[in-house]
């Protein structure tokens, strides 16, 4: 029995890359390796990459000074932090919300057999985000201080058990939002203002790390005496790394402990959390005058009424809306003297802090993907859109609409607010607030291009054209690439001698081109191909 | 009202509705009856225009689903056989936006939720999210959602599924009086008493062909429908 969850759980965290919803068939094999290929150049060539630099920066210094038990408490810290932050989202509804739970509670399964399989899915995530921290900084030990017997099993063991600390960390966490869902109303407004203190946090430590780590290196012997002595869990831990044999034992039997009670804490709750319809206080209908609005007025009530509803297409497709105010707020608070710093940084070449203004705005609007989804989140409701008095081309420019409006204003309060500190000049100004709504618009015809060509209506989990849908993943990547070729045409092609209000008109008026070429074939054949979705 | 003529839908190599013709006219209540996967459920989304369809035509008072497909869909509404509905919506949300949709006025809107919410007893669950709604429920809101604009032409694929007794006895009060404004219903059902009692003709598909139509009593004669159905369905196999 458990064997078979294990595997639909694992075919549907992978079936993506292996099977086409849209054709309603198997992709080919080279379709596949592309896709598996895409997935492992940004998990192990960019995330690993990154990991891989901080582990060589880390590792030579602390090994030389004896202390390799802190290069392992800190690799193996952040390995934790990573992994718990990058399945938090997914823990809460992986483990209680999925749609076949009713299903399959129905059916003669053991309950544990349930969690189980609901736990692996949690623990797969969990393992891939922490090990592209954990594997880099082992590999980089074995190569920095030699492969011995004891290092090899030492590693591999602690990869293993930071895995499972990272389980039992994400399991806790999901429970306590389950716990806090049942009781709250405007769960999604909280669940979302909750995660942005979070992200906020984790960038605030991650900023700080940097100076933090530099002071760990400088007075390493005195800080690894310090924690030895005050936080001694924290010494097992990175000995584990080492290959010390206590240690391992040690560490393993508290994980091992952890990882029980949480299975105790879970089996006793599963079931009851994940049949809860919520016990928050039942408000009584009591007629109000309605309201009548435009057909373009309700259509586009109804998108906007979908991504407040739900955190997960807020905090993933919509991190921008949320963002962009407060670097709005951070621009006029510390720009002034970034700026001055940036300006004396590029003294040569006239025009790179606009520039890098510019790149800012790109990734600030490339977070914003509510259109991408978009498509394949109307699921089975479609035929709501498909029977409705409505054209099939109202529908798209809506779901256009939505992403416009969530994008653009904040996004000229940014240009707005970085031109209060920095002299960007009327013609600077016009040009970037015009480039910045371009490449909004740009962003946004692009992924509801990507959401209409490639649909996927059958799934099971909200999750799954959120995070993990083709059109997702293309135009964030797209985003990437065009801030990427922004900054580097600037500097390399060069682009510099147009000038930045020049070079900015440019990209603006090839934005513009784009937006016109997507705006016509959404319009002709977009919209016939989501009427005969 | 609604007029099929020559429709022919293919699934790949599966043919799931093959050369239909049926001509439904104003106040009538027409049931459409066959075994699951005999093609009901795709002739109704042909005719509300989710489906597209291979070949014939489809006319909705006069007018071409093909060619006209908002006049068409301004005159009927449609209640499929499963109510997914936007579950991120209220029950009120829900039912106002289908009101935009169709321009119903403040007025009338506000007249017609508090009279059909009254009648199947969903007054006070309408801010509730659709997410909480029982099965039930949820087909009662597609019901009076359907029932908002005043369509002419109504078009159900099992609207009986999951309703309570009095609900059912409601809607087919309801659907008479449609019927009765000169209107007309369309629908799909496996209670062959339901389509006995209420309807006034009555097709039976199999294979996607239609076999037989007509009046009841043509249908029937004196036998009753199930045993004609339960005949029609041995000659066949």
């Amino acid at each position: 029995m458990l064997k078979l969850l294990l595997k639909k759980q694992l075919f549907e965290i992978f079936r993506s890359y292996f099977y086409d919803a849209k054709k309603n068939k198997a992709r080919s094999r080279l379709a596949t390796a592309l896709y598996i290929g895409l997935f492992v150049l940004l998990m192990a060539g960019i995330l690993g990459g990154i990991f891989t630099l901080l582990a060589v920066k880390l590792c030579g210094p602390l090994a030389a000074a004896g202390l390799d038990w802190l290069y392992f408490a800190l690799t193996g810290g952040i390995a934790v932090l990573l992994g718990a932050f990058g399945s938090i989202f997914n823990t809460y509804a992986g483990l209680y919300l999925p749609k076949d739970n009713d299903l399959l509670l129905s059916m003669p399964v053991p309950v544990s057999s349930l969690v189980a399989a609901r736990l692996s899915g949690v623990y797969l995530m969990g393992l891939m985000y922490s090990a592209v921290v954990i594997l880099p900084a082992v590999v980089v030990y074995w190569v920095t201080v030699g492969v011995t017997a004891s290092a090899v099993l030492g590693g591999l063991v602690l990869a293993l058990l930071i895995s499972l600390a990272v389980l039992v960390l994400s399991c806790a966490l999901g429970w306590v939002a389950a716990k806090i869902s049942q009781k709250l109303r405007n769960k999604s407004l909280v669940v979302v203002l909750a995660s942005l203190v979070f992200i906020g946090l984790y960038y605030f430590v991650y900023f700080k790390a940097q100076s933090v780590l530099q002071d760990l290196l400088a007075n390493a012997g005195t800080y690894g005496a310090q924690i030895r002595s005050r936080a001694y869990p924290l010494y097992l831990f990175g000995s584990v790394g080492t290959g010390s044999g206590a240690a391992m034992l040690a560490v393993t039997a508290a994980v091992a402990a952890l990882c029980g009670l949480m299975w105790v804490l879970l089996s006793r709750s599963f079931l009851h959390i994940a049949t809860s319809t919520g016990k928050t206080a039942r408000r009584t209908y009591r007629e109000t005058a309605l309201r009548r609005r435009s057909v373009d007025g309700a259509l586009l009530q109804r998108e906007l009424a979908h991504f407040a509803a739900n955190p997960a297409y807020m905090l993933n497709c919509g991190l921008g809306t949320f963002l962009m105010p407060i670097c709005a707020v951070a621009v006029l608070w510390k720009g002034g003297s970034l700026f001055v710093m940036l300006d004396a940084l590029f003294a040569d070449t006239e025009g790179s802090v606009p520039v890098l203004l510019c790149v800012l705005l790109c990734g600030l609007a490339s977070m914003n993907l509510m259109t991408a989804p978009s498509v394949s989140l109307e699921g089975k409701s479609l035929w709501l859109m498909q029977s409705l008095p409505v054209e099939p081309w109202q529908a798209l420019r809506a779901k256009l609409r939505m992403q416009v409006l969530l994008t653009v204003p904040p996004l000229l309060l940014c240009v707005m607010c970085a031109a209060m500190v920095y002299p960007l000049g009327p013609a600077g100004l016009l040009v970037t607030a015009v480039f910045a709504a371009s490449y909004a618009l740009l962003g946004a015809l692009a992924g509801l291009t990507l959401g209409v060509k490639m649909p996927v209506l059958t799934w099971t989990d909200q999750l799954m054209p959120i995070k993990q849908s083709a059109p997702v993943m293309l135009t964030l990547f797209g985003g990437m690439g065009y801030t990427i070729l922004l900054f580097a045409g600037f500097l390399l092609l060069p682009g510099w001698r147009l000038g930045f209000a020049g070079y900015a008109a440019c990209f603006a008026a090839a934005n513009l081109l784009l937006c016109a070429v997507l705006h016509r074939w959404l319009r002709k054949k977009g919209a016939a191909l989501f009427a005969a979705l | 009202m609604l007029r099929i003529e020559h429709l022919s839908k293919a699934y790949g190599e599966k043919k799931a509705v093959d050369d239909l013709n049926l001509h439904i006219a104003p106040g009538e209540i027409y049931g459409f009856i066959g075994h699951n996967g005999a093609g009901k459920t795709t002739t109704l989304k042909s005719v509300a225009g989710i489906l597209q369809f291979d070949q014939g035509e489809i006319y909705v008072d006069g007018k071409s689903i093909r060619t006209q497909p908002l006049e068409c869909k301004r005159t009927f509404a449609y209640i499929p056989d499963n109510p997914d509905l936007y579950d991120y919506m209220t029950g009120i949300k829900y039912l106002n936006f289908v009101a935009d949709i169709f321009g119903v006025s403040a007025a009338d809107r506000q007249d017609r939720i508090r009279q059909y919410a009254g009648l199947f007893e969903l007054t006070e669950d309408l801010t509730q999210p659709i997410a909480a709604y029982s099965h039930g429920m949820k087909q009662k809101l597609a019901i009076i959602s359907a029932w908002l604009h005043r369509p002419r032409l109504i078009l159900m694929d099992e609207p009986f599924v999951g309703l309570d007794p009095k609900a059912s006895h409601l809607l087919k009060g309801m659907m008479r009086q449609v019927c009765d404004e000169g209107g007309a219903i369309f629908f799909s059902t496996h209670v062959l008493e339901v389509a006995e009692k209420l309807c006034d003709k009555v097709a039976i598909i199999q294979g996607g062909r239609l076999i037989r139509s007509g009046t009841m009593e043509e249908v029937k004669g004196d036998d009753s429908l199930e045993d004609v159905f339960l005949e029609l369905e041995g000659e066949s196999c």
